[in-house]
């Protein structure tokens, strides 16, 4: 326990002592604030619906930057060689380093928190919508980090670690999409919708908060986190 | 081959018919030794002789193709994170992460090493003195020089008082005088645990190690004293001498010294009338002083010295004389 927490002390030391963590949330915060002005000034309704939706479309795009570093950076910088030869196991240095970068997920969510001012004061938002619709961009995003970190393992490049998470992801943002070109009695067509990303967190941000769609985002960070641990006892 | 040990504890570092294959490139072949409690030993070899891998495979980095690597008695394929916890690990590019502090960075390795927390300060202090980093303790990484950077990375290997140090090039970008610091440090360390040295500066060898073993193509050539490997390398040595003397006199009076087999005379260049004198004697006491002697009592002698065998032309031997192993 004690060497995961060192790991994720010393991950989240590096986010922060790096210029990425404070770009990446000034970006994503200014893009929410755009797409929460658009929404809701130009809707009048006091809701965050087409925020949250705006929200998971930027988190496609700064999550590859917020997980290429993970490993990919510690190998350019001959640093993975140091990870794995301390008393270490590599399921601590994965879950250390994932939950580093857990917290800079929730840095951002809490930015955002601003927002809900102006929609309190000026309107009657439905709390427990928006709690829902919170709960879902967290573990949305979580699922994102858990694959970003994995596509990381497996480059010693960065970009190429931050390109493949970004194709990675978009498949599995638009593969719902494919629904519409199966037939209705298809299995595809179910299949296609449980793996699309999108289609779950639709749910949360209709304020459902299903058990289903809860554990499909868990079970894609456990799956991601595991392979990822595999891989770098395989590749010793 | 092992050179005898007086007392022999049980060693800390074993090597038994260890091989490395990358796909079907072998790297390192059918390598055994082992190193005890007490000892530093030399690991020379030319760049890509297997060096670094053989390191890798002892720090747990990557794990041997065949064979047995014991570190600490731990079995580095099925037990390699109760080893790391009684090694210090330098590899050959000093791992840091350039935006922490040195003390933010060494306090993260201390922790993983499972120094206790009320130890921590001490046991900063205690790396930061011995490896001379205490200026820039308070430092960022990346606005270190090369010199500094090592030393942190030497720093790092010696937390947790670990009982086996395996140092990878670990005087590579310092300047003389942090050289000198860097092996009394090594120095120091060997004399209570076990060090495996790396490198390719031939004299830190000489200086620090008490054994030596030299590795080429992925082959264990030899491992021994450096005394004991200068010993079985020439049967019969050598003494060069500056004298003036007309070379066909010198050269017979030379041969005319009992146990003198061989003499060469060359003119000294530029010196009128020196001649240098190589003479191949045999392995006895006595014969430099009969050498002296004769030339002495008729001549002028200004200089007599005795040729040994450098670990450099040992060094050169070994890997010359070794098999030529194409790269499979």
């Amino acid at each position: 326990m004690r060497g995961t927490l060192a790991v994720y002390e010393k991950e989240v030391a590096t986010y922060f002592r790096s210029p990425i963590a404070y770009f990446v949330v000034a970006v994503f915060l200014l893009g929410t604030g755009y797409f929460f002005l658009y929404n809701v000034f130009l809707s009048g309704d006091a809701t965050m619906a087409g925020t949250f939706q705006s929200m998971g479309i930027l988190l496609l795009t700064v999550v590859p930057v917020l997980s290429m570093r993970l490993f990919a950076g510690e190998a350019t910088g001959g640093t993975l060689e140091l990870l794995m030869t301390l008393p270490l196991r590599p399921w601590q240095v994965v879950l250390g380093k994932y939950l580093g970068a857990v917290t800079i997920l929730l840095v951002i969510t809490a930015g955002t928190l601003i927002d809900l001012v102006p929609l309190y004061l000026f309107g009657k938002p439905e709390t427990t919508t928006i709690l829902a619709g919170y709960i879902g961009f967290v573990l949305l995003g979580m699922a994102c980090l858990a694959i970003g970190q994995l596509c990381s393992a497996l480059t010693q490049n960065q970009i190429i670690a931050a390109v493949l998470t970004a194709a990675v992801l978009l498949a599995l943002w638009f593969v719902g999409h494919l629904q519409n070109f199966q037939a209705p009695t298809s299995g595809l067509r179910d299949l296609f919708a449980y793996l699309s990303l999108n289609l779950h967190f639709v749910d949360f941000i209709q304020g459902l908060v299903r058990t289903e769609a809860v554990a499909f985002y868990l079970a894609i960070c456990a799956v991601a986190l595991t392979l990822n641990a595999g891989y770098l006892e395989w590749r010793r | 081959m092992l050179s005898p040990h007086v007392t022999s504890p049980a060693p800390l570092i074993e090597l038994e018919s260890v091989s490395k294959r990358y796909g079907s490139r072998t790297v390192v072949h059918d390598l055994s030794f082992d190193v005890r409690k007490g000892e530093v030993v030399g690991f020379l070899g030319p760049n890509g002789a297997g060096k670094t891998t053989t390191m890798r495979m002892l720090a747990g980095f990557t794990a041997a193709t065949a064979g047995r690597v014991r570190v600490a008695g731990h079995d580095m394929a099925t037990d390699h994170t109760a080893a790391a916890r009684r090694i210090g690990y330098l590899p050959e590019r000093p791992p840091l992460y350039d935006t922490l502090e040195v003390a933010g960075y060494l306090r993260f390795v201390a922790k993983v090493k499972g120094v206790p927390r009320a130890a921590m300060p001490g046991e900063l202090d205690r790396v930061a003195a011995a490896c001379r980093i205490e200026p820039v303790f308070r430092r960022e990484i990346y606005k270190l020089s090369k010199g500094y950077r090592q030393r942190v990375g030497l720093a790092q290997a010696l937390l947790g008082a670990p009982d086996v140090l395996l140092l990878d090039e670990p005087t590579a970008g310092l300047d003389p005088g942090q050289i000198q610091e860097t092996r009394e440090v090594i120095r120091a360390f060997g004399e209570d645990h076990a060090v495996l040295l790396s490198t390719h500066i031939l004299p830190e060898v000489t200086l620090i190690c008490r054994r030596v073993a030299i590795i080429h193509h992925g082959r264990l050539l030899a491992i021994d004293s450096p005394a004991a490997l200068q010993r079985a390398m020439e049967e019969t040595e050598r003494v060069t001498l500056e004298v003036t003397a007309p070379p066909d006199d010198l050269r017979r009076a030379l041969l005319g010294v009992d146990g003198v087999s061989g003499a060469e005379v060359r003119a000294a260049a530029g010196r009128n009338g020196v001649m240098l004198a190589d003479c191949r004697i045999e392995r006895r006491d006595g014969v430099e002083s009969a050498i002296a002697r004769t030339v002495a009592g008729r001549w002028d002698l200004h200089r007599l010295e005795r040729q040994q065998a450098t670990l450099e032309t040992i060094f050169l031997k070994y890997v010359h004389e070794a098999p030529e192993d194409p790269p499979v």
